[in-house]
């Protein structure tokens, strides 16, 4: 202290004095200075109350979604049962792995780090990030689907190195019968900027998956189901901290469809085993509900599941037995010989034939300066209505159909329910083409040609059916002339249990007096199984008698084809072989139709089919002998 | 050995060690809510912030049994001991966010900048009181000053560390325009700086210290870096509200939404916490040590002691109110602590002793000639 007072008192006494006055304009300069502090103050509370107070709810609210997280639950989709309740599609978790941006406060390291452990490049990962652009920061962006146990394991173990990028879990569809029904069933794919667009954005948000095809489209609305939530604390690297509240997601609703599981896959085995291209829909026919519906060739239904790759989508679209196609529904062709019941009716209706008509077949028919042929070329000699449908022939119907003429077959055609749609639910089904005088004058701007109306009357010509009509229009000629509308699902069962909507026949339209006229149709019908010289005799099951029709479409009207072996003949260019039938043939219960593609012949390459069907709908029934007994 | 004056504690100053006492103990209730959860390893930040403060408070009276007047020679030795350190700081000072500024000293990594503003305050207080100039000062009278703060304010600058290089010239110029310059001092001062600014701008800033600038300008811009942590400090301190979320109960802070939350954020976390009455009252009481330390420089006994009191509240005032412009979203981030309260030994120790020389011309305000209080 003595020390260092010393040095400056020796100066002191000098300025100390004279430094009085300056000391006290300093000094009093500090008061200048405390209104600067104080200004700075004022500004400072004020910025903490306009902070803390006039705006501190909204950043409370802010603080409040800073930390909360609303993450959705995806529900279980519903499943798809069988009429039996056997499980066509049903749901197992995907884990998913998704990137919530706003909580990564570097995406480019993690996507750099995320690429090798995923397998995927950064660019493809970026790409994800990218297409989702224009949704909020706090949602995340899906970037990997299904990833396997290994990966899963990896990244929940070393989640602090990955900010922002979380685990969901998704259910996705399984399919324990693998690609059975899939025509039917469709496919599930995420949700498309434009289905975004239109859709309720309180049920969907970027990323869902929705039904893109099939029931799974079209019923949708049943299926998805109530998306859960759940609010879950996060840090600022997105690290949940804990889980806070939530709403459990609700299930979707279960489809229970009137299709036969066991029908369904005979028949797809028939077509697939022959590598068949075609349909086969079996109906029943006092009631319409669909008991199976195939087109083949199939699609892989797993290629679906967590997005098809563009290749094997490409691979699909070039494939010329077009498996994309529900050829149920969407598959248009010329219905050939099975149209001879519709020329039939038409005859009938109008009176031009009965049951005691008998026209005389030389193998061919003259008309105008053109020669009609019939199929089989020695002739049929003279045949009733019964042999002509029995038999098939074309000279007889030439004459039925010229009396009518084609307006007048396409009353009836019309009747049948042909040109128009089922009402199934099926997506893109096509009404088919049912020929008129007023049709070809629209759209050919030509006039009707005499001749063409013999094509048409039998089932060459213009018309176009698919095979859904055909089966419809065997089941009406079977019930003895109501219409029904063709439908898919039996029931659809809430997640309690409770049966939603229930499967109710539905009646298009009825035929009315004409069940005499259906009879002897129905007699014609047997006739090609049960008679003697019946085109499709061969597939005569025993104890079971039934009735049906063969059909063979020609594809091309090409001269230098006739008379080669079948097999020598271009596949594209092969006739459309058609077998449509019911049984059993004294009480009608199912029909069964048959397109087979370029199949030839209807007996030969669709008849088989159709037999197997009926052999395993009938089985039980077969072995008692019961319906034998019935005869 | 000496005995110690009876008119020293006499003149003991009650309310100003009340003020220190009550801001230093809020600080540490903030800064330990601000170290939750801690981040494992080693002492918890509040834990050292706990030992070092108590070291400054023994470390407080020590500078106080000293008569102030005694700074006009250890000055010398401390701005030596500073510039070495400095250099010592930018030669091998551990790397610490990529700017080399500190030393480690084991309890914690000294920062040689801290010490510099409170240097920076006695040397020019001794210049300023030694040499006193009629009608202000003139251009070639600051030379020597001006000179004095360019050698750290390069060291700093280069670590690089503008923010407390721009500290050094913001206490200067505080200083000198307190004891006033004239007119044609200013202008020349005006144009060096200027001209200075620009040339800065040009050639020696780093990409990242033109975007904290440009940031500072275009908030919205850069959310993702500057903009972030701003945005969340304003979130933060917002979400407080009128009576806060409660001690230890602020999310921001500890769901580390927050960035730098015991450093230079600590301020947010007390604000979230405690809400506007809370800030309020520790701003209150906070610029009441201020305020006081003005007083203390209007009752010295004589020219250093003023220079050093308004020195002292000066170098406290400014980092106080750009910190706090920081988190209120007024300012960049700039990385200047708030002193006594953000976490930080370097500054801590830096404070302490600032405030320790204030107490010290308070204790000796009386005229020693006259026998006098002022």
């Amino acid at each position: 202290m003595k020390f260092s007072l010393k040095l400056p008192t020796a100066k002191q006494d000098q300025f100390e004095e004279r430094d009085d006055v300056s000391l006290n304009i300093l000094q009093k300069r500090l008061i200048g200075v405390g209104v600067i502090i104080v200004f700075f103050l004022v500004v400072i509370l004020l910025r903490f109350y306009f902070l803390q107070v006039t705006k501190g709810d909204d950043y409370k609210r802010r603080a409040y979604n800073n930390r909360i997280r609303i993450s959705t639950v995806a529900p279980p989709r519903g499943h798809i049962l069988d009429r039996m309740g056997r499980e066509i599609v049903t749901n197992r978790p995907s884990f998913n792995v998704a990137l919530v941006r706003e909580d990564s406060r570097d995406i480019d390291g993690t996507l750099k780090k995320l690429g090798p452990v995923l397998g995927m490049s950064e660019e493809e990962l970026w790409g994800r990030v990218r297409e989702a652009s224009d949704t909020p920061l706090y949602l995340p962006v899906t970037l990997k689907e299904d990833i396997d146990w290994q990966t899963l394991a990896y990244l929940e173990y070393n989640n602090r190195e990955f900010s922002g990028v979380r685990i969901e879990v998704q259910p996705v569809r399984v399919y324990p019968y693998g690609d059975l029904a899939a025509n039917i069933i469709g496919y599930l794919g995420s949700i498309s900027k434009k289905e975004l667009e239109n859709a309720d954005r309180s049920i969907y948000s970027g990323g869902d998956l929705i039904g893109k095809r099939g029931l799974e489209r079209l019923r949708e609305a049943d299926l998805r189901g109530e998306k859960g939530k759940r609010y879950t604390e996060v840090n600022a690297r997105g690290f949940e901290q804990q889980m806070l509240d939530g709403i459990e997601p609700m299930p979707g609703r279960d489809l229970q469809l009137t299709i036969d599981v066991d029908l369904q896959q005979i028949a797809e085995n028939y077509m697939l085993a022959g590598e068949k291209s075609g349909a086969v829909v079996v109906l029943e026919v006092n009631t319409g509900r669909l008991l199976a519906a195939v087109s083949t060739p199939t699609i892989h239904i797993e290629d679906f599941v967590g997005g098809i790759s563009r290749r094997k989508w490409k691979a699909l679209m070039d494939n010329e037995h077009k498996p994309l196609m529900n050829k149920v529904v969407q598959g248009t062709y010329p219905p050939g010989s099975v149209y001879k019941m519709v020329t039939a009716l038409a005859g009938l209706a109008r009176g031009v034939v009965n049951e005691n008509t008998s026209l005389f077949c030389p193998g061919s028919y003259r008309f105008g300066n053109r020669t009609y042929r019939c199929w089989k070329h020695s002739g049929h000699g003279m045949v009733n209505l019964c042999q002509a449908l029995g038999q098939s022939c074309d000279v007889f119907f030439y004459q039925v159909g010229q009396w009518v003429g084609v307006d007048g077959l396409a009353k009836y055609a019309t009747e049948l329910g042909f040109g128009q749609q089922t009402g199934i639910e099926m997506e893109y089904e096509k009404s088919g083409l049912v020929p008129t005088k007023a049709w070809k004058q629209e759209v050919k701007k030509r006039k009707w040609q005499e001749g063409e109306t013999l094509s048409v009357a039998i089932g060459q010509g213009f018309n176009l059916v698919t095979p859904i009509q055909i089966a419809n229009m065997t089941a009406t000629i079977a019930n003895g002339g109501t219409l029904y509308r063709p439908q898919l699902v039996e029931k659809v069962i809430d997640p309690e249990g409770k049966v939603v909507e229930q499967f109710k026949p539905e009646v298009k339209s009825e035929i009315k007096d004409f069940s005499h006229f259906f009879q002897l149709i129905r007699q014609g019908m047997e006739e090609v199984i049960q008679g003697k010289r019946g085109t499709a005799r061969q597939l005569r099951i025993e104890g079971l008698p039934f009735a049906g029709k063969t059909g063979t479409a020609q594809v091309v009207k090409v001269a230098q084809y006739r008379g080669l072996r079948d097999e020598d003949i271009p596949y594209k260019y092969r006739d459309h072989g058609w077998f449509t039938c019911y049984a059993p043939a004294d009480k009608p219960e199912i029909s069964v139709t048959v397109l087979v593609e370029h199949g030839l012949h209807g007996s030969s390459g669709a008849g088989p089919v159709a037999r197997a069907v009926l052999k395993h709908y009938f089985a039980k029934r077969l072995k008692e002998g019961t319906l034998s007994a019935q005869e | 050995m000496y005995r110690i004056d009876r008119r020293l504690l006499e003149h003991f100053d009650v309310i100003l060690m009340l003020l220190i006492v009550l801001t230093c103990t809020m600080a540490l209730f903030n800064l330990y809510s601000a170290s939750m959860p801690s981040p494992g390893g080693g002492l918890a930040p509040w834990m050292k912030q706990s030992i070092i403060m108590v070291g400054c408070f023994i470390l407080f009276f020590v500078i106080i049994s000293f008569d102030y007047k005694l700074l006009h020679i250890l000055n010398y030795p401390f701005y030596f001991i500073i510039i070495a350190s400095l250099l010592l700081a930018d030669a091998i000072g551990a790397t610490a966010g990529g700017a080399q500024r500190w030393i480690d000293l084991g309890l914690f990594n000294f920062q040689p900048s801290e010490p510099a503003k409170l240097m920076m305050v006695i040397t020019l207080a001794s210049y300023y009181a030694r040499k006193e100039v009629s009608g202000g000062y003139s251009f070639f009278d600051i030379l020597p000053p001006l000179g004095l703060m360019a050698v750290p304010f390069i060291l700093i600058l280069i670590q690089p560390d503008l923010g407390t290089s721009l500290m050094l010239i913001i206490i200067f110029a505080s200083i000198t325009m307190f004891v006033k310059l004239r007119w044609s001092a200013y202008v020349i001062l005006l144009s060096l700086g200027s001209g200075a600014g620009i040339f800065a701008w040009l050639h020696l800033l780093k990409p990242y210290q033109k975007k904290r600038v440009e940031t500072f300008l275009n908030p919205e811009h850069d959310l993702a870096n500057q903009g972030y942590q701003i945005l969340q400090s304003k979130i933060a301190v917002g979400s407080g509200g009128l009576t806060g979320s409660g001690y230890l109960n602020g999310t921001q802070g500890h769901l580390h939404f927050l960035p730098e939350r015991h450093t230079d954020f600590a301020y947010s976390v007390l604000a979230e916490e405690w809400g506007f009455i809370g800030s309020f009252i520790f701003l209150l009481i906070y610029f009441g040590m201020l305020f006081w330390g003005l007083y203390v420089g209007m009752t010295s006994k004589d020219r250093f002691g003023t220079l050093l009191a308004f020195g002292v509240v000066t170098l406290i005032f400014w980092q106080a109110v750009i910190n706090l412009f920081m988190i209120m979203g007024f300012l960049p981030v700039v990385g200047i602590p708030l002193p006594l309260v953000s976490y930080g030994g370097s500054s801590l120790i830096t404070t302490m002793m600032g405030l320790a020389i204030l107490m010290n011309v308070r204790i000796r305000r009386f005229n020693p000639i006259t026998g006098g209080n002022h």
